[in-house]
């Protein structure tokens, strides 16, 4: 904190007063609904995974393509434990989620079972995508994939993820995901006051996401990722094991995307496979892309404004948004390599370079 | 009133004394259906039902299916419906002495209206009364499915007296298919009822060479119902069978074989634009799919154009025309993309995939708001059906044009690519941009051809897939990441191992598909792949070199 504020940082002081005192107070005072803030509540997951996004991508250069795939992979987690936990409240009061009987399933499935302890749903949330990151990294980074090649793999393996999620027998719910849940740790989820005690969660956490990652990527380690963006090769030379920083930065990156998706669902309150195919993983890219990559406080910029844009225009012009998002993607690439957190500058730059050419 | 009751009594004479004449053949019976004289007319049916004629069942199933109308004096049934949008149509089907489809002046299919046709109604009591003999006529239907399902029912049946009204029906059959099946239902009844172990050899050795669909089962359930054969019957039985049953296997392999060389053609086809378009500009080109979507809807304008022009029916050769039209179509859409923005992406690949992302949902967008949703295109009929390449060996001539056309674009390209002077330059920028500058080609002009031919070919991949489904604002998407899968597996930029991935991919698709569910053959192809890749990181044909390092 002292460090922020030495830094005359007035982002930060306006981001807290904003989200942390105005936003909850104006909830309280009746002027903002709840809906508003449930609202930005998940947009505070997204930024949470798009954070992790850009450690991988602004920070190491690698192009993950299936980071919603981990989002929902924590947010399916927290689902199976808050449908356990109502287990007896649905339709057919069984013991089981309402899907399953549905699916003339009589026994709950081996694997569902660990999600009945809160605590233990929790570790296990964070622990299976960080496990699957961890093997599917290994080999990929094994075999020096990278570049191009990784990004069409991590696509394929979000394109064939989904497709699995999507499938009945998976007991996951199929295409219509988890959904109809009840209470978390004792909160009831459609009270008013559990809305607000989520949205400061993902805003507390969104916050100390952010300190870690931005400890992370100033410390030596973060030097030697953003040195493995720049040139792989003399990395390599002067003999750090690459594979090893990669594999912990996909691990990293995934567990924080994870993270985000727990808070995430309690706060929607329906998780389906929809959240991960490839379309809603390349489209955490656009946020970070948008926002700056290279820049932590560029990928929570761009998720909260591309988000922002989505709720207006799918409210406004229906249809309309894949032709906006269609020419975020194009115009950011394009033109804005900074993200609008670079904006200013390139700004700056070019009425600089315009002024020495008039000299 | 005596005038009335002579007349009536010389009537009825005269349809006595005709119907005596005529005993021996059903013609006259025929043809007094179309008399104006509901008597007559009721007896001359009555009398057809018992002769049990074959000739005659297809204007009795007419008759069921209260189809039977008169055409110049000719009893016709009608047959294919064709909407226009004036008024609608049939295909008229002459029934007696023969079936065939009728034809006008210039021997074009006739369609007339209804209204054209006279209909010759019948009673309900009348047409009751043909039931009892619906499993005979239903051998002679116009419809294939009905034939083959009447045949399947004699088979249950099995009755030696069966045979004779079996024989003569399935003499007028033309289709080799339905012949297959009617002799496997003759020969089952014979051998049903043959009693001594000779002719019980003879008819299963002819079963089993007949090759029929049910044939296994035929002779597995005589097995069992007729506990004591003899030694030798039995074995020759078991031995058929399993004959038959290797041969179904071999079949079923030869078919998958068969899919995943189609599969992998179209994989093939929409890999290539995207091998060539990455090995020359370093771009990975998200909306090549969508060039493919651009190549399918042309063919469905083209489709329409042609409707219009001609104001309503559909001629053929719309098809072909398209073909050429969609390699134009979405080979200047690629151009025109290429020049606007992914010129300024090249050799960056990580910032064009998100670009050329961004294209391909606007062109998904535009499509859905032109065309709407759910769009088809109708095949030309010289692609519909298949080739009857052996008993139950079927290969729908549709995938066989898919992998023609795949054989002819390689064959095209490469030698585009290595006996042409354009394609020199292209490979020579390829190799190195910078040299080829140098040495004076221009490299700008060299991107946009290459672009253009490149969204071309996926463009007549849509063309293609058209004939295989519907057309979608989303079609390219489904196989845009597969067909990435291909160009990393083969090696970016390299055409031979784009064409052998495509094939292996194909294959390996379509080989796993009955063992598992396609869902889960998809994850194990991934898993495979990245396997493939631990060994070869840079796929089957890496580029050689100082330029292929970073």
């Amino acid at each position: 904190m002292k460090s922020i504020l030495k830094n005359r940082s007035y982002d930060y002081i306006i981001f807290l007063a904003l989200f942390l005192v105005l936003l909850p107070i104006g909830n309280l005072l009746g002027i903002i609904s709840v809906n508003t803030i449930s609202l930005w509540g998940r947009y505070f997951c997204f930024a949470i995974a798009a954070i992790g996004l850009d450690m991988l991508w602004g920070y190491t250069g690698i192009l993950c393509m299936c980071q919603a795939l981990f989002f929902c992979m924590g947010g399916y987690g927290i689902a199976m434990h808050m449908l356990l936990d109502a287990s007896g409240e649905g339709t057919y009061g069984k013991a089981i989620p309402d899907f399953m009987v549905w699916n003339q399933i009589t026994e709950l499935p081996f694997f569902w079972e660990p999600f009945h302890y809160f605590p233990l749903a929790i570790l296990f949330a964070i622990l299976i995508p960080g496990l699957f990151a961890g093997i599917f990294g290994y080999f990929i980074f094994k075999s020096r994939l990278k570049g191009v090649y990784f990004a069409i793999i991590t696509q394929a393996l979000a394109l064939a993820m989904w497709l699995v999620f999507l499938r009945n027998e998976t007991m996951l719910g199929g295409t219509n995901g988890l959904t109809d849940f009840k209470q978390l740790a004792g909160l009831d989820l459609t009270a008013t006051s559990t809305k607000l005690i989520l949205y400061l969660v993902s805003c507390i956490v969104l916050i100390a996401v952010y300190i870690g990652a931005k400890k992370l990527v100033n410390s030596k380690f973060g030097k030697i990722l953003v040195a493995i963006r720049d040139s792989e090769s003399r990395i390599r030379y002067t003999s750090y094991e690459i594979k090893n920083y990669q594999l912990s930065i996909f691990v990293i990156a995934a567990v924080i995307a994870a993270i985000g998706g727990m808070l995430y669902v309690p706060q929607t309150g329906i998780i389906t496979p929809g959240r991960m195919d490839v379309k809603a993983s390349i489209e955490m890219i656009i946020w970070v892309a948008l926002g700056g990559r290279g820049k932590l406080k560029g990928a929570i910029l761009g998720t909260l404004l591309v988000n922002f844009l989505y709720s207006i225009f799918t409210s406004v012009l229906p249809g309309s948004w894949l032709y906006v998002i269609g020419i975020l993607f194009i115009v950011t690439v394009l033109y804005l390599d900074q993200g609008v957190i670079g904006l200013p500058q390139q700004i700056k730059k070019y009425f600089s370079k315009q002024k020495s050419a008039k000299v | 009133m005596t005038k009335k009751r002579i007349a009536k009594i010389i009537g009825l004479f005269l349809t006595l004394f005709i119907s005596f004449m005529s005993f021996a053949q059903p013609n006259d019976d025929v043809y007094l259906l179309m008399s104006s004289d509901k008597e007559a007319k009721s007896k001359a049916l009555s009398r057809l039902l018992t002769s049990k004629q074959v000739v005659t069942f297809p204007v009795l199933n007419a008759i069921n299916g209260k189809k039977l109308f008169t055409y110049k004096d000719t009893l016709v049934t009608i047959g294919e419906k064709n909407n226009t949008e004036e008024k609608v149509t049939y295909q008229v089907i002459q029934l007696y002495p023969e079936i065939k489809t009728l034809t006008d002046a210039n021997s074009k299919v006739l369609t007339l209206a209804l209204t054209d046709l006279k209909a010759i109604k019948f009673s309900r009591k009348e047409r009751l009364s043909i039931t009892p003999l619906l499993p005979y006529i239903n051998l002679t239907s116009i419809d294939k499915d009905v034939r083959k399902l009447a045949y399947t029912q004699f088979q249950n049946k099995s009755q030696f007296s069966d045979l004779a009204i079996l024989k003569k029906a399935a003499a007028k059959e033309t289709n080799t298919e339905l012949i297959r099946f009617a002799n496997e239902t003759m020969l089952a009844i014979q051998l049903k009822n043959s009693k001594n172990s000779d002719s019980q050899l003879k008819h299963i050795t002819a079963l089993e060479k007949n090759k029929g669909d049910n044939t296994a089962f035929i002779l597995n359930t005589f097995l069992e119902n007729n506990k004591y054969l003899e030694d030798k019957v039995q074995t020759k039985i078991k031995q058929s069978v399993t004959n038959l049953n290797s041969r179904a296997t071999r079949i079923d392999w030869i078919q998958n074989l068969f899919s995943g060389l189609s599969l992998g053609s179209i994989l093939i086809l929409i890999s290539l634009g995207l091998a060539i378009i990455y090995g020359l500009a370093g771009v990975i080109n998200m909306a090549h799919g969508e060039f493919m979507m651009i190549g399918a809807y042309t063919t469905f304008c083209v489709q329409e154009v042609f409707k219009m022009l001609a104001g309503g029916s559909l001629n053929d050769a719309f098809f072909w025309v398209s073909i050429p039209i969609a390699f134009l179509v979405s080979g200047i859409f690629g151009l025109v993309i290429e020049r606007l923005i992914i010129r300024k992406l090249y050799g960056s690949p990580l910032q064009s995939l998100l670009a050329t992302w961004g294209v391909s949902l606007v062109f998904i967008q535009l499509a859905r708001s032109i065309f709407g949703d759910l769009t088809s295109v109708k095949a030309p009929s010289l692609l519909s059906g298949g080739w009857h390449v052996a008993p139950q060996l079927v290969l729908p001539y549709n995938r066989i044009f898919i992998i023609v056309i795949t054989i002819v674009m390689i064959v095209v390209t490469f030698l585009f690519l290595y006996k042409s002077r354009y394609g020199l330059r292209i490979r020579s920028v390829t190799q190195n941009r910078n040299m080829s500058a140098c040495l004076g080609i221009s490299t700008q002009k060299i991107d946009v051809m290459t672009f253009f031919i490149g969204s071309g070919i996926a463009g007549i991949a849509g063309c293609c897939m058209t004939l295989i489904g519907n057309v979608v604002p989303d079609m390219g998407q489904t196989y845009i990441v597969d067909s990435f899968l291909v160009v990393v597996t083969g090696g970016v930029g390299n055409l031979i191992g784009t064409i052998i991935a495509g094939l292996g991919i194909g294959q390996f698709t379509k080989m796993l598909e009955p063992v598992f569910h396609a869902v889960y053959g998809k994850v194990i192809i991934l898993g495979i792949i990245i396997f493939f890749l631990q060994f070869k990181p840079k796929g089957l044909f890496p580029p050689k070199g100082r330029i292929s390092d970073d």
